[in-house]
């Protein structure tokens, strides 16, 4: 209990030290509190973007395309390096090489590549989320204990059977968690790829605000984006809860 | 069996080496020939030939980006690893402070900063700064959320018996606290130099006048693609290599720790 009060406490400090300076300060370069309300009034009652709710609506469907995109390629690709131990062993610590490069590095050939709209986005998206899968995919395999897969063998069970009723259980815990900073992180790619350079979308309309130095309106529109990514991370939790439930 | 695991080791490497050497000079020789039977168009994908012959022609050019990319990285990592170093020490170990400040951690850890990013540039301008900032930001925050739950997870027995034998406080971090998190502050070192590096390559894609990721969004804009695939493997081949060092003085440490 009282943590939760000194956190609240140390929230309005936080917010009150914001507004005081924010006051002081160059309205362009800082926004305080109380102007951010107003503005986000007037982003959600469509009035300062009229245009927000198509934008919103572009962002969330590349996120979903990137996001479906990276876990079936994902899934496909950790199978694949799992179960063949040779191609795992060659594929595995190169893939992880690739994992050590700061992912922004493939963006400009994207787009290039894929140009300014929507496809080099959904790229990114899928790039970003495309190793936590896969990475969560062969460290689930590793996690099975080889003892049950033989003991189902032994009982006669097919290989499907020992996929469907053995591994996929044993390793749900594992391959659920990735699944969700998969979903995390497509969200993030969507995003930094908007930023970095597109015409429609959350991070056109950030850079549009940006640009012309309606630093309110900016303001506003990052608090739309935080929701979404809030948001996703809520259903995203909410799902992992069910399936681990499930599980037990 | 230690035998048999021995003779059978150095043909199972070479077995792995080749297939990764095979590979990748089949996936080179499959884009180059796709290149040059016209499938793909060298506008969009240059020939693997090409992008070698860019890298060559570029030399200099690219060197000197790559320092400046590198340099304004070492400084955001040296901040970044020292701020969160300290950090995570003192809130993981004051309880207090970490159950009040745990949570803000986390969702500062996880939020998108690329958000801020467009307000960073508007206090900080174009430029350097700009890049170490958010660099430093970027690299901060895996750093201290891993030192944190170190921290937090050190033996408390180790820390009571310390006080018994009547450690002071400077003495309890310097010589109890700190190596036990020894593993934790390289792993943290570890994923902090890259998202160093991804921080100050984004701002200078954003908002940078140099540097690689200005070099490389201007190659894009320009649609030099051999130029811009040159480039990319050479931030690519320079982040690996800086991964690997770590890992490298990773493993001497776990020896030398025994």
């Amino acid at each position: 209990m009282t943590v939760l009060a000194v956190r609240a406490g140390l929230l309005l400090v936080v917010l009150g030290l914001w507004e005081t300076v924010g006051r002081a300060s160059n309205p362009l370069l800082a926004v305080p509190p109380s102007a951010v309300l107003p503005a986000l009034r007037d982003l959600l009652l469509l009035r300062s973007y009229p245009d927000l709710p198509a934008n919103v609506l572009l962002t969330l469907r590349e996120i979903a395309a990137a996001y479906a995109l990276a876990v079936v390629a994902g899934l496909a690709c950790g199978f694949a390096l799992g179960f063949h131990w040779l191609i795992g062993r060659a594929w595995g610590p190169m893939l992880a090489a690739l994992y050590a490069v700061p992912a922004v590095v493939w963006y400009p050939s994207l787009m290039l590549f894929f140009g300014l709209d929507a496809a080099s986005k959904i790229a990114f998206g899928f790039l970003l989320g495309f190793f936590p899968v896969t990475l969560a995919v062969l460290a689930g395999i590793r996690q099975v204990n080889p003892h049950l897969v033989t003991v189902a063998r032994a009982y006669g069970a097919g290989s499907l059977t020992v996929f469907v009723r053995v591994m996929v259980p044993a390793m749900l815990f594992t391959l659920v968690g990735g699944l969700r900073t998969a979903l995390a992180l497509a969200v993030v790619g969507v995003i930094v790829g908007e930023v970095l350079g597109s015409k429609r979308g959350m991070g056109a309309l950030i850079n549009h605000a940006y640009g012309l130095l309606r630093t309110a309106d900016y303001v506003a529109l990052v608090l739309v984006t935080l929701a979404l990514v809030v948001g996703s991370d809520v259903v995203a939790s909410l799902v992992e809860r069910r399936a681990r439930r499930w599980n037990e | 069996m230690a035998s048999s695991m021995a003779a059978s080791r150095p043909p199972l490497q070479r077995r792995v080496r080749a297939l990764q050497l095979a590979t990748v000079g089949v996936a080179l020789a499959v884009w180059e020939t796709a290149v040059r039977a016209g499938w793909i168009d060298p506008l969009f994908v240059p020939a693997p030939s090409a992008v070698g012959a860019a890298l060559g022609t570029m030399g200099d050019t690219a060197l000197v980006a790559l320092g400046e990319t590198l340099s304004k990285t070492a400084i955001a990592y040296v901040l970044s690893v020292a701020l969160g170093l300290a950090a995570g020490l003192v809130v993981g170990s004051v309880r207090l402070l970490r159950e009040v400040l745990n949570p803000f951690v986390m969702a500062l850890y996880s939020l998108p900063k690329i958000l801020v990013l467009p307000w960073i540039v508007l206090l900080l301008g174009y430029g350097t700064a700009p890049a170490i900032f958010y660099g430093t930001i970027h690299g901060l925050f895996p750093v201290t959320v891993l030192v944190m739950g170190a921290v937090r997870d050190v033996d408390r027995t180790l820390v009571t018996v310390a006080r018994a034998y009547g450690a002071t406080t400077w003495q309890l971090y310097w010589k109890v606290l700190l190596p036990a998190i020894v593993p934790s502050v390289v792993a943290g070192m570890r994923l902090g130099i890259v998202f160093c590096l991804l921080g100050v390559l984004v701002v200078e894609m954003f908002a940078g006048v140099r540097g690689m990721g200005y070099v490389m969004s201007s190659f894009a804009n320009g649609f030099r693609a051999p130029e811009l695939f040159a480039a990319t493997a050479l931030v690519s081949a320079a982040s690996i290599a800086i991964v690997l060092v770590l890992d490298h003085v990773n493993e001497r440490l776990s020896h030398w720790r025994g």
